[in-house]
């Protein structure tokens, strides 16, 4: 769970140009949200918030941990990250000791760690890479090692920030793929990005503009408001759009989001 | 200017126990003044295709010709720079390129090195910004401070400043929203229709590419194994084992025609393709 409060934060003090003022919301346990919002709408910033590189007074409690300086450390273990660039956090030389790095933090023994790192190398199907050096690595692979290493150390929460943005498509359903059986074994997921197609694989979206909710609630009533997701210079993915003119016409009475269903909705 | 790949090979790390195919048998001609899309996924030889387009790898067998050169394994290549000024490479992410505190001296810089005249490098430094829909009251602005769309189109002046015959791209539109998308589209429209350049893009990025490309060449582990117009492309049936994933919309059609026998046509635009089901519904 992620809940934000009031949070006020600007670049520089006493200026009048806030990046939030006053944003607010909360997103459950075991939740699968979409952050979306045009360049420069603080998206980035509110990650680094949440991490607590940037260091704010309002109220942000993460499952039930209150950001604070003394929670921090145990916040920071609840929370994994995978960032746009990944090459830029690499520190081993093999992706298998890329992946364990978190847990030789841990203290955990030998044995425990290398059967985590096959484990999750499985999951994520690198297991042919463990022995790779990660920075030679394809972009959409490098993005997956970053999953992993991510993963293994058993996070409550996942963020990504427009980490699948360098992808290729197919690259990209696979992790969002292996995002959503995350999600079902319980992992709340947080995907920051300006791709609404991403937003398919999700349960809820929160559109975020000029440092404020827009629009937050389930992707199938968001994905109608399509005169504000347009302003905020966002595409709505084809099967949304396609869905609202339907239902203009008539031809449907619902929003549609997958492939199988329209095609047989529309030809019943 | 003709740009023709005959029968291409490159290996990586030749002659070594290294050694890696990265591209086999190749045997393609650019369309001259036409935007040309070259997809495949990652790792399919995209890049290595581009690198050998510019001189910068050789090919490890067959030839590349470009304009007057002719490029072979361990050739010298007289005047490479010439040919480089010819083919206008932009990089994929201009923060990576920019080092300089204006717009007007981040595009004067490369013209620099190669002693154009003063006079001559202020002329072109506008028309240059004129080409990409930029005016002059962005001479002096600090490039980093740009929009992400705003500082791909300087970092496009920057090549056309050379007044180059063929621009090529390399995942011109990853990171751009999609108002950013289509001024960028725009621009590569004027540029093909105005100012008859020979455009290529590489990318994966399938739902940007079907909007703007006249021909097609899909590239899988390292071969050419499709060219044709969008729609030969996107129609065929081989693609699913290319692993290249048809545009959204063209997707909705071929799982209409496969799964219910009714052929839609291939559209670009939603609204046409209502048309379209609308008439079969009803």
């Amino acid at each position: 769970m992620i809940e934000i409060q009031d949070l006020v934060y600007q670049y520089e003090k006493n200026s009048p140009d806030y990046i939030f003022d006053k944003l607010s919301f909360k997103l459950e346990k075991g939740s699968f949200t979409t952050l979306v919002g045009p360049i420069g709408s603080g998206k980035s910033t509110l990650i680094k918030i949440l991490l607590g590189l940037i260091k704010v007074d309002s109220y942000i409690k993460i499952d039930d941990l209150v950001l604070c300086s003394n929670n921090m450390k145990q916040i920071r273990m609840e929370i994994g990250v995978v960032f746009e660039n990944p090459e830029d956090v690499f520190v081993a030389e093999t992706v298998m000791d890329e992946i364990a790095f978190a847990l030789e933090n841990q203290n955990k023994s030998k044995k425990e760690i290398w059967r985590k790192v096959d484990e999750i190398a499985d999951c994520v199907g690198i297991k042919s890479l463990l022995e790779c050096d990660p920075h030679t690595l394809s972009e959409g692979e490098k993005i997956l090692v970053s999953l992993a290493s991510a993963l293994v150390a058993d996070p409550q929460i996942l963020i990504l920030d427009e980490a699948l943005s360098m992808l290729d498509e197919i690259s990209k359903r696979k992790i969002l793929g292996i995002l959503k059986e995350c999600n079902e074994k319980g992992v709340t997921i947080l995907n920051i990005t300006h791709d609404l197609n991403e937003s398919l694989y999700g349960k809820d979206i929160v559109l975020l503009q000029s440092g404020k909710v827009l629009l937050q609630g389930r992707k199938e009533e968001i994905l109608k408001q399509e005169s504000k997701l347009k302003r905020a210079g966002l595409e709505l993915p084809f099967l949304a759009d396609l869905s609202i003119r339907l239902m203009y016409y008539g031809v449907l009475d619902h929003m549609i989001l997958d492939m199988d269903e329209m095609v047989n909705a529309i030809w019943k | 200017m003709e740009i023709k790949y005959d029968s291409v090979y490159y290996s990586k790390k030749e002659n070594t126990p290294l050694e890696k195919l990265i591209l086999e048998d190749v045997n393609l001609e650019v369309k001259e003044g036409k935007i040309n899309g070259i997809i495949g996924k990652c790792g399919s030889g995209k890049t290595t295709f581009l690198e050998l387009m510019n001189a910068l790898l050789l090919p490890t067998l067959g030839s590349i010709q470009i304009g007057d050169y002719l490029m072979e394994k361990n050739c010298k290549i007289k005047n490479v720079n010439n040919l480089r000024v010819e083919l206008g490479y932009v990089f994929g992410n201009p923060k990576r390129q920019f080092f300089l505190p204006t717009v007007k001296e981040e595009i004067a810089f490369g013209m620099k090195q190669f002693s154009y005249k003063l006079d001559k490098i202020d002329s072109r430094i506008s028309d240059a910004l004129k080409m990409v829909g930029l005016d002059d009251s962005y001479l002096e602005r600090d490039p980093m401070k740009l929009s992400n769309g705003e500082m791909r189109k300087v970092a496009i002046a920057s090549v056309l400043a050379f007044n180059p015959n063929v621009l090529i791209f390399d995942e011109p539109t990853l990171g751009l929203d999609s108002i950013s998308e289509k001024s960028f589209l725009k621009m590569l429209k004027l540029l093909k229709n105005k100012y008859h350049k020979t455009i290529i893009i590489v990318t994966h990025d399938v739902n940007m590419i079907h909007k703007i490309a006249d021909y097609l060449f899909v590239f899988h582990e390292g071969k050419k194994v499709l060219e044709g117009t969008k729609y030969e492309v996107f129609e065929s049936e081989l693609l699913e084992q290319y692993e290249v994933v048809r545009p959204t919309i063209m997707e909705f059609s071929y799982q209409v025609l496969k799964r219910k026998g009714i052929k839609l046509g291939y559209r670009d635009d939603v609204n046409d393709l209502i048309k379209d089901i609308y008439r079969h519904v009803s």
